[in-house]
């Protein structure tokens, strides 16, 4: 073993002139890294490359995903390497009280600012750095910010310089992302490393959030002692919506989008189930400019209009205050030393890249002349790229953009370049050095600020002598050694005021919605992969017999047709060859996510509401969820024999994760609104699906020996074979499958057990008008309960069979008629559900008149 | 002196019902060193559930309101009476002047007037200066040229090189585009003077109000006839804001009411809302009355 371990380490080439993380320009292992280094010379570049591959396992097993910017389809699995960054105590130190520092000045510079803008008149500030900056919000101009800060948040991006200086590349200050990121990726790291992570007395990021937590109470707006408090994103389709959602489960939060607040009076509220909740706090995830449509951009679909209003009026605080993105402009960089002077009366902690910026004259002609020796950057993000490295430019670039500068001088800054330092980094075996950005976050606390201790590390993804942008699925987590043991319980036992608890009843109807819908479409996709196994069953069973036995192909047929009835898909064509399904019908199946009936389609589905709950929803639910993706995924790239897409391994996989998602339902969700919403939906959609499974079968006589193949068929697809045999030790038939599938209450795959369920789900929902009265949702259940209660299972059977006379066709026997109800009934529940507990927003609209013609334009979520 | 009464009617009608309703009007005059508001209000039927006056980053007032009763109408209607005295700036002193001059001092300018004005040389979201724009206007701003003899010649070329078409344009019609079609509206002219005057690296700002219509001799004027207006204003160091309306060849005088002043027409779009409804807006009418008002 110690053989091939050495090899990592003696294999480590660190790269010339650029500063490395881990080894000295000697060649020498830094003090703080050798228990790291120690642990890895133990493990060895194979199980190296082992922790490695568990570690993206549980990635992919929590559901972490970051999506490309610009390509809201693609889900990219969050990227984690196995070496952490590790940072010393005392360097970190210095680290921390330069981000804090930094922190307490943007906030004293954001307020003044939207103020009294002091800085403007002192000439400290140019007024072409705030106004003409798109982060400047006129329209929060001197609306006082509730709570102890301006600037609540902060994220500063970290770099060493060739000398192994730490300098500060940018700030984001809008809505500061990867503070999620980080508690993921230390809880996947702790778990891969346990002892390692142990034995080296690395701080904790728990005690970041809880200050957070405390930060957003703080933020409140006076008098208000528990605010309710939302995150508010822009959905799921966004680059970072899995860490939205983690972060709405770790802070007790909930997770809401733009439509599922409302401005009214003067002051933001949520739709929950059966009211509209005052909003107190927003934690945004949105860019200020989409946050009200009315007051900001007019095209923006993710806000409410009116909330700048509310904000106004003093109901209503927002994190970070709208307009704090003003602070982000690079060009601030330049003129941060003689505003920390000015401000806070002390030097700069932590220099900022060198920064010119060329609305000044004398920045405009040093970057003229030094082109080739920085890197230019647009003060505002957006459209084009981030950087420009001036010495990778031709002539004629060059020359094209320094035209575009001096057409717009203010908007442009040059920073010196630098040279990013470097990070021993796992890739293909080995170790590399790759560049590394380490965002660092703050979150304002008792008058000042709290730093995590720790952060995102980001690293190139190969080469790259810059880290890019949007470079962030490649990280790594930042482990800062602790000088001394923490203790937990000093930390959980702080004295002061107890946090209060988060009042409940926050659940958006939009959460309601997709619950249900989780039930339903989990249930849906059960039911059909039980009915394709049992197909597949008796296709193997019967496919030599099948030409011969009339009675084995009637069967299949009337299968076939059933599943043609439960996706929803033309069977025509199916008949000629009974013992098989078209191949392109079974691709369709299994990897058509984009037409309904099908099983791709129905766990796509599932996955998108699973992905709106995704705070809702426990932590092994994306185990299940990415299993399922996985068997989703592998099917359209499956060569060779489309039959084999059904193979009972790959039927039986799928079915086990429903399976697990139904057992998670089961024992591992609190029984509030929510649950009850998607249990309902589960109740529904197996009622309906019985009900369909007993028309397409039991209604028409097949003969005794295709029927009782077929009863056995749906037995066998209800899951209800092994208590029929067991019951009735008989061959199957109509009377004794119609009482176990229809009427038997004990039995929970019955419609009857449906029903009752059902009927405890819909009152205990809110707003139920209380015992002893049914809700408008309750009312078609109780109908079908009737229904079923005056059924005679012997009659059913009979008027269904051949020998019961009145069977002519035109006069629906007992049992279709029953069907019929139940299926109609079981239809009108869902949709009352719907109506009553749904709130869906009338499309948005907005409307301008034009100045002097009256000329209207309207819009709805189109650019204008 | 001159007093006014300006009536502003504004009324949609919606195909389905609106649902909830939030509007932001910059419909009542401000008071500026030429013209005091003596009275003004806002109507809004049905009845809003919040009203907000407020004084926008400009200096202008703004209402904000929401209604949450569902309606297919929705009448907006703001009344006011304005005296105006129609003080145009004092334009000696700035003498002979050239327009480099006024630029260069506004750029390096420091105190509270030119640091303000700074901020109008910067883009807008209607506004974008250009070389196109710039060389368009260079044609007045002539090197070394007197600034009031260029501002007034340049204000008379696009008086004189557009043709006023109602309809032609809309909301989102850029200078350039004015540029190459021709044909546009106050809105347009009043941004493509703004553009030129930014474009030359001059501090320039776009006013919305009203102009008094003077029925043709021995005619009764017509009720409605009136239209609401847009213009230009350029920033002069020492003399201040001088007002200028190329649609007409003008330099505003007391016959233009003020409402509202913004880097450009989004920042004091007289109406403007957000609406939830299934459908579109089916009629929308807008009736502007100016009519002489005895003083007060």
């Amino acid at each position: 073993m110690t053989t091939t371990s050495t090899s990592l380490l003696t294999g480590y080439r660190p790269r010339l002139g650029v500063h490395d993380e881990m080894v000295t320009h000697d060649g020498v292992v830094r003090e703080h890294w050798r228990d790291v280094t120690g642990a890895l010379e133990l493990l060895g570049p194979r199980d190296l490359a082992q922790r490695q591959h568990e570690i993206a396992r549980q990635l992919a097993d929590d559901g972490v995903s970051y999506h490309v910017h610009g390509r809201p389809d693609s889900s990219t699995r969050w990227q984690l390497d196995a070496l952490p960054l590790v940072v010393e105590s005392e360097e970190w130190t210095r680290i921390e009280s330069g981000v804090i520092q930094r922190s307490e000045l943007l906030d004293l510079v954001l307020a003044d600012l939207y103020g009294p803008r002091d800085l403007l008149q002192r000439g400290l500030l140019p007024p072409e750095v705030v106004f003409g900056h798109p982060g400047f919000l006129r329209a929060v101009d001197g609306v006082a910010v509730p709570g102890p800060a301006t600037l609540v948040t902060l994220a500063v991006d970290l770099v060493r310089d060739a000398d192994g200086g730490v300098v500060v590349l940018a700030d984001r200050a809008q809505s500061p992302s990867g503070a999620g990121y980080a508690l993921q990726n230390r809880l996947v790291l702790s778990r891969v490393f346990p002892s390692l992570y142990r034995s080296l007395q690395v701080h904790r990021l728990a005690p970041f959030f809880r200050s957070l937590r405390a930060a957003l109470q703080a933020a409140a707006p006076a008098g208000v002692d528990e605010p309710r408090i939302v995150i508010l994103s822009p959905g799921p389709a966004n680059e970072t919506a899995f860490e939205h959602a983690l972060l709405a489960s770790t802070l007790g939060y909930s997770l809401v989008e733009g439509g599922d607040l409302v401005a009214q009076h003067g002051r933001v509220w949520l739709r929950t189930l059966d009211q509209l909740a005052p909003v107190d706090v927003i934690l945004r995830r949105v860019d200020a400019a989409w946050c009200d449509p009315l007051e900001l951009r007019g095209d923006s679909q993710l806000g409410v209009p009116g909330l700048v209003e509310a904000i106004r009026e003093g109901t209503l605080a927002v994190v970070n205050p709208l307009g704090s993105g003003v602070v982000e402009n690079p060009a601030l960089h330049a003129f941060l030393p003689r505003l920390a002077t000015a401000l806070l009366g002390q030097d700069l902690r932590l220099p900022s890249v060198r920064t010119v910026w060329c609305g000044e004259s004398d920045g405009l002609r040093e970057v003229t002349a030094r082109l080739d020796d920085l890197v230019l950057k647009p003060i505002a993000r957006g459209g084009g790229p981030a950087s420009i490295v001036g010495g990778n430019l031709t002539a004629a670039e060059r020359s094209a953009l320094l035209a575009r500068i001096s057409a717009h001088p203010h908007r442009w800054v040059g920073q010196e370049y630098v040279e990013v330092g470097a990070v021993p980094t796992f890739v293909g075996g080995e170790l590399v050095p790759r560049r590394s950005v380490l965002r660092t976050f703050a979150v304002a606390r008792e008058g000042s600020f709290t730093v995590m201790p720790g952060g995102l590390t980001r690293v190139a993804s190969d080469d790259e002598p810059l880290v890019a942008n949007q470079a962030g699925a490649h990280s790594k987590d930042t482990w800062v050694l602790a000088s001394e043991p923490e203790s937990v319980a000093a930390y959980w036992l702080r004295p002061g005021r107890s946090e209060p608890v988060s009042p409940t009843g926050t659940m958006s109807a939009r959460a309601a919605e997709n619950l249900f819908w989780l039930g339903r479409y989990a249930e849906r996709a059960e039911g059909l992969v039980r009915l394709l196994r049992v197909v597949e069953e008796r296709r193997t069973d019967l496919s030599s017999a099948a030409t011969a036995d009339p009675a084995g192909a009637l069967t299949l047929r009337t299968l076939l047709r059933t599943l043609g009835q439960v996706t929803g898909m033309a069977t025509l064509g199916w008949d000629d060859q009974p013992t098989m399904l078209p191949d392109d019908t079974i691709r369709r199946l299994m990897a058509d996510r984009s037409t309904p009936g099908t099983l791709a389609h129905d766990l796509h589905r599932l996955d998108e509401a699973a992905k709106v709950v995704r705070d809702q929803l426990s932590v092994d639910t994306w185990t299940v969820l990415t299993a399922l993706e996985r068997e989703l995924d592998e099917a359209p790239r499956q060569r060779g024999l489309a039959d084999d897409l059904l193979s009972r391994g790959r039927l039986g996989r799928i079915l086990t994760s429903l399976l697990a998602l139904q057992g998670l339902a089961a024992e591992s969700m609190i029984r509030d609104p929510g649950w009850r919403f998607m249990d309902a939906g589960r109740r529904l959609e197996r009622a309906l699906h019985v009900v369909t499974l007993l028309r397409t079968v039991a209604l028409d006589d097949h003969g005794t020996a295709a029927d009782s193949l077929l009863y056995e068929s749906v037995l066998t697809a209800s899951e209800s074979i092994v208590t029929y045999r067991r019951r009735y030790r008989s061959r199957a038939q109509l009377a004794t499958m119609l009482d176990l599938l229809l009427l038997d209450p004990t039995n929970p795959r019955s419609v009857a057990h449906q029903l009752d369920r059902l009927t405890v789900d819909l009152q205990a929902l809110p707003g139920h008008p209380g015992t002893g009265r049914a809700s408008a949702a309750e009312r078609p259940v109780l109908d079908a309960v009737t229904a079923l209660r005056l059924a005679d299972t012997a009659r059913l059977a009979d008027l269904a069979t051949p020998d019961g006379a009145d069977r002519d066709g035109a006069v629906p026997s007992e049992l279709e008629s029953l069907l019929n109800t139940l299926q109609q009934r079981l239809r009108a529940a869902s949709d009352t559900v719907g109506a009553a507990h749904f709130h869906h927003r009338k499309p948005q609209r907005g409307v301008a008149i034009g100045g002097v013609d009256g000329s209207m334009a309207e819009w709805d979520g189109e650019a204008t | 002196m001159t007093a006014y009464r300006v009536t502003h009617r504004t009324r949609y009608r919606y195909a389905e019902e609106v649902a909830a309703s939030y509007g932001l009007a910059h419909l009542l005059p401000r008071d500026t060193p030429g013209q005091v508001c003596r009275s003004a209000r806002l109507d809004v039927v049905p009845t809003p559930d919040l009203v907000r006056e407020r004084t926008d980053f400009f200096g202008n007032r703004a209402l904000h309101f929401s209604l949450h009763e569902p309606h297919v109408e929705l009448a907006v209607t703001a009344t006011s009476v304005v005296e105006v005295t129609g003080t145009a700036p004092d334009l000696r002193v700035l003498a002979q002047r050239p327009w480099e001059d006024v630029r260069d001092t506004v750029r390096a300018g420091t105190d509270a007037a030119l640091l303000d004005a700074r901020t109008f040389v910067l883009d807008s979201p209607l506004v974008r200066s250009s070389a196109r724009l710039r060389d368009w206007g260079a044609t007045s701003f002539r090197p070394g040229r007197p600034v009031v003899e260029a501002v007034v010649d340049l204000c008379g070329r696009i008086h004189h090189d557009f043709t006023f078409e109602p309809g032609a344009t809309d909301v989102s019609t850029t200078a350039e585009e004015l540029l190459d079609d021709g044909r546009g509206v106050c809105q347009d002219f009043a941004h493509l003077m703004v553009g030129c005057l930014r474009s030359l690296g001059l501090p320039a700002r776009y006013v919305s109000g009203y102009l008094e219509t003077r029925p043709p001799p021995g005619e009764p004027r017509l009720q409605g006839s009136d239209v609401s207006h847009a213009w230009a204003s350029i920033h002069l160091p020492v003399v201040g804001w001088f007002d200028l309306d190329p649609t007409n060849d003008l330099v505003v005088g007391d016959q233009h009411i003020t409402t509202a002043w913004g880097r450009d027409y989004a920042d004091v779009t007289p109406l403007k809302g957000v609406i939830f409804t299934d459908g579109t807006t089916e009629e929308l009418a807008v009736e502007v009355d100016v009519v002489r008002a005895a003083v007060t």
